[in-house]
């Protein structure tokens, strides 16, 4: 084939797309939801198939749609929230910078109102106001 | 007393606080919910996959997979051989006598692409090891987001290659023969619907358009076009203390809600006046950002049949659509030629149930 080195994408009047790599997504919900289906010699079972399209409905759509299709399984199935954090590094460290910043937001609010031990520049005001008041 | 009535402040402020808080988290982690759901699914099909390929094993009377024909063994010339572990993987059906690029590699390295003919329609395949693509293992590996990444973005660099060179019904992911002639039958069954696609394909090409939209931007200018959030704004910026939190909390949700109406209403206004200019269209769900990686908010994802010819004119029209949108931080994103995933007869999710 001539022009084999082309690219495939034209990527002109596009600006900021890159021509080599196209979107995952893109592709996943033509390939997988799309095109047409005849009946090849090896077969998927369908458990299996309505598996996988369910999976690839929550890859592919966002978490509202698959909510709207009612699709939303893993909001009701509480043994989902402990999976995952023994064999992933990332899990904890997230969950402790969750942590973190929730604690962060309870000590300004604490000063905020004047309460706790926050003596910052929020409650030295407030404490002015109130007397002047 | 005032002490108390302070702590109950403290308590509403902080519930307040956390529940804005759990609300902007809750996509990222509704997101890792899902990629944790995810993977208990594919844990569960990879047992269910071994089990049965166990007892399959134990049981040799029982056939390990299900065939719809019992194939007699196949000659090592008419390909699939599955008799030494290979099958056709199958791309798309073209035109006979379509021809083919010797330089790209299909979904294995197992072989160059071949054309199966058969009156006057061909079937695009290239032979797969079956024990990767053989039915269990291929449930297993289908689970495998990098595995399907792989063979999905080789699947589809052959098509856009074939695409170069004409007309196309490209075929849904796992099409898979264990010899030419089951291909050649299948060809021979779908005759005229194959036939009648290609004929309403030709001269035709799928583009995709997206509307992305800056999140913050958008909501600025429904903030800017409401009068009641205007005067909400103003009453909330007269006001001081706890009853403020009440208003403030209206003033969030309505501010919500006109962005999110904002959104649609561009969103329908761009697809409305693409759907008029092109042959066909059809709306697609919002992608996950996780997976297409894009930022801000997808207001619009959709496929438009387009005539060839036109696709100079398509370019003028979107770079149009998008100088219009340009002040509320709304971009459009066009890709293509894609194969015409979207356009085929009968080619519903539908059929799959």
């Amino acid at each position: 084939m001539e022009g084999s080195s082309l690219p495939i994408r034209p990527s002109g009047g596009l600006p900021g797309r890159p021509a080599e790599q196209t979107n995952l997504a893109d592709i996943l919900e033509r390939v997988l939801d799309k095109g047409i289906v005849i009946a090849g010699d090896i077969q998927i079972n369908l458990l299996e198939v309505e598996l996988l399209t369910i999976k690839l409905r929550l890859l592919i759509a966002s978490v509202d749609r698959a909510r709207e299709m009612g699709i939303n399984w893993w909001e009701s199935d509480s043994t989902l929230q402990s999976i995952g954090q023994g064999d992933d590094d990332s899990q904890p460290g997230r969950l402790e910078q969750e942590n973190r910043e929730l604690r962060e937001r309870l000590e300004r609010l604490e000063k905020q109102l004047g309460v706790g031990n926050g003596d910052g520049e929020e409650s030295s005001k407030k404490g002015t106001r109130a007397k002047s008041g | 007393m005032a002490r108390s009535h302070r702590r109950r402040e403290l308590a509403r402020r902080v519930a307040d606080e956390l529940e804005s808080w759990a609300r902007e988290r809750a996509p990222e982690l509704l997101a890792r919910a899902e990629a944790e759901a995810v993977a208990v699914i594919r844990d569960a099909l990879v047992d269910a996959a071994l089990a049965e390929r166990g007892a399959g094993a134990a049981r040799p009377a029982r056939p390990a997979t299900p065939r719809p024909r019992s194939a007699p063994p196949a000659e090592p010339s008419a390909a699939g051989d599955t008799s030494s572990g290979h099958g056709l993987w199958a791309y798309c059906v073209t035109r006979a006598g379509t021809p083919l690029p010797s330089d790209i590699a299909g979904v294995a390295d197992e072989g160059a692409l071949r054309r199966v003919d058969a009156h006057g329609l061909a079937v695009v395949v290239s032979p797969v090891p079956l024990d990767e693509f053989g039915a269990a293992p291929l449930r297993e590996n289908l689970n495998d987001l990098e595995w399907l990444e792989r063979v999905a973005r080789d699947h589809e660099a052959v098509l856009e290659r074939l695409l170069a060179d004409g007309t196309m019904v490209p075929l849904r992911l796992c099409t898979i023969y264990e010899r030419e002639d089951s291909a050649r039958e299948m060809l021979e069954r779908e005759h005229e619907s194959l036939t009648r696609a290609l004929e309403a394909l030709a001269g035709r090409e799928e583009w995709g358009v997206k509307l992305l939209a800056d999140a913050e931007r958008l909501a600025d200018e429904a903030r800017s076009r409401s009068a009641e959030i205007t005067a909400l704004q103003a009453e909330l910026d007269a006001r001081t203390g706890g009853g403020a939190y009440m208003l403030r909390r209206r003033l969030e949700r309505q501010v919500r809600e006109a962005a999110d109406s904002l959104g649609a209403e561009l969103a329908e206004q761009v697809h409305v006046r693409l759907q008029d200019w092109a042959d066909d269209a059809v709306v697609l769900p919002p992608q996950n950002p996780e997976l297409s990686g894009h930022k801000g908010r997808m207001l619009l994802n959709a496929a438009y049949l387009v005539e060839a010819a036109r696709v100079d004119d398509l370019h003028a029209l979107v770079a149009e659509l998008e100088e219009r949108h340009t002040g509320l931080g709304v971009s459009v994103e066009l890709t293509g030629p894609w194969p015409p995933y979207n356009f085929l007869p009968g080619g519903d999710t539908a059929a799959l149930a």
